[in-house]
């Protein structure tokens, strides 16, 4: 892929304690490409996703979103950067106090003040019939299954039309039916919003489905990074058993 | 000892520093009402049967022992000055430390477990000013006000006892129980309580929003807020009084 960067992590290395979780780990994600991250639990995947959205900051190295370094980023300039941010949490971690219309419209009301209470209320019934759940809007996340979870979190995560989406963990705790649900959901996404996507997943299937590229991480550092024909390739035996489809 | 102490200094820094953040803009209102009817609302039916149920049993232990001295005229002003001044503060305190101190410690613990704070930190949403610091204003405004209905319901409770004892009216009794009583015997133990509040969400909030032990941790969560907190109020009371009596002399006679 080619074309301006979406994503730059350069030279990022992250510590845990005594455990060093990214070691130096540099790549670039063009606007509008899908790159899946894949490695062994504990490898660093969360935590790189993480690091793009300034929950967390590096001990080194430089994470830029477009042209803008966020580490170091003050509140308000890591909000700007945000507002065309989604993140897709594992747990979907939908505000469980909340209904999921209000879980839909909080972002909107931190980080689009612009719109009115009826864009608002538009904009939310607009992406739940984007993700199927436009008769849940009053139910709350204690009522919803997992599918539907999940496809509420990426409800929330969609709902400020992001350039980048970030999605940690989209078929963890689901079927397989289910998961390739949420994967075409997914690419849906990125065709119609035209979004860089970042997925964290262990799910070989999604993966090459979804990802234009395919990174892998293992202990902490970047093993692999390509396309899902060429990491079929890879002289590294962990990038193959780990892209392999059988 | 270390420990212990590091550990005061981080729940009094936790403190201080939602306290400072209260006053910075913007204001969660939304959340505040949340907290406000979560704390108050909710907890006035337990409060107001503690107090009723209280008033009534502490009325029939202290007849039993007055009457004695042939002194059951005294009842009332007892009643009163026991609980306006002491008993309604510190029962009301330990009963919203088990209800609510329970409720913050694991709500924001499970919070922090299934990445909801993530996901609000990810949004830009200040998640200690909106989940720890709403909770924190909202027990010290709401502990005074439960602490008069305690106090109220008590003096119901009392009466009502006494009214099955000796068929006092209403009129004599409420003229019997706040003859002696002044401003200062009620104000500054009411008020007090607001200190009460700020341990219990303090020390809740802080155990609830630390939390790193996953599921273990939102049950240790809620179990070191309870015991945490009631023993601080404890303490805290003891000082409390000594002040009051420091800053007004004729309470302490």
């Amino acid at each position: 892929m080619s074309g301006p960067a979406a994503v730059e992590f350069d030279h990022v290395s992250k510590t845990f304690g005594n455990r060093k979780v990214l070691d130096d780990v540099s790549f670039k994600i063009s606007e509008g490409e899908a790159l899946c991250i894949m490695g062994r639990s504990g490898t660093g995947k969360s935590t790189t996703l993480r690091l793009m959205i300034g929950l967390l900051e590096p001990d080194s190295g430089r994470v830029c979103i477009g042209s803008e370094d966020i580490v170091n980023a003050s509140e308000k300039d890591l909000s700007r950067v945000r507002r065309h941010m989604g993140f897709l949490f594992q747990s979907a971690a939908l505000l469980d106090s909340f209904t999921l219309g209000d879980n839909l419209a909080l972002p909107l009301r931190r980080l689009d003040k612009s719109k009115s209470p009826a864009e608002i209320t538009q904009a939310v019934d607009e992406t739940l019939e984007r993700v199927g759940l436009d008769m849940d809007k009053a139910k709350m996340p204690s009522e919803l299954s997992g599918g539907m979870r999940k496809r509420a979190g990426l409800a929330r995560a969609l709902v400020l039309q992001p350039k980048l989406l970030l999605v940690d963990e989209p078929s963890s705790g689901l079927d397989r039916i289910t998961a390739s649900e949420i994967d075409d959901l997914l690419l849906k996404v990125k065709k119609e919003y035209r979004a860089t996507l970042v997925i964290v997943t262990h799910d070989v299937r999604g993966a090459r489905k979804v990802g234009d590229r395919i990174a892998v991480l293992d202990q902490g550092c970047l093993i692999g990074l390509g396309t899902a024909a060429e990491l079929d390739k890879s002289d590294h035996e962990i990038v193959r058993r780990l892209v392999s489809e059988s | 000892m270390g420990r212990f102490l590091t550990f005061i200094g981080e729940v009094s820094w936790f403190g201080l520093k939602a306290l400072v953040v209260a006053f910075w803009p913007p204001f969660e209102w939304e959340f505040f009402m949340i907290q406000i009817e979560e704390i108050g609302w909710r907890s006035l039916p337990l409060i107001l049967a503690a107090g009723l149920a209280l008033g009534v049993v502490l009325s029939m232990h202290t007849r039993g022992t007055l009457v004695q001295f042939g002194a059951e005229a005294l009842i009332p002003s007892l009643q009163s000055a026991s609980f306006f001044n002491e008993l309604g503060p510190l029962i009301t305190a330990l009963l919203v430390a088990g209800r609510v101190g329970a409720g913050i410690g694991a709500g924001i613990a499970n919070m922090r477990v299934t990445e909801q704070i993530d996901a609000l930190e990810s949004l830009s949403v200040d998640s200690f000013k909106m989940l720890v610091v709403t909770r924190i204003v909202a027990c010290i405004l709401i502990l005074p006000m439960l602490t008069l209905f305690m106090d109220f319901a008590s003096m119901a409770g009392g009466f009502l006892a006494e009214c099955f004892a000796s068929h006092i009216s209403l009129q004599l009794y409420l003229d019997r129980a706040f003859k002696t009583m002044e401003w200062a015997n009620f104000i500054p133990p009411t008020l007090k309580t607001s200190v009460f509040g700020f341990i219990i969400a303090t020390v809740s909030g802080y155990f609830g929003y630390t939390t790193d032990e996953g599921s273990k941790g939102v049950q240790s969560a809620a179990t070191n807020s309870v015991v945490l907190s009631s023993l601080l109020i404890i303490l805290a009371d003891v000082v409390l009084v000594k002040a009051i009596f420091f800053l007004f002399p004729r309470n302490a006679v």
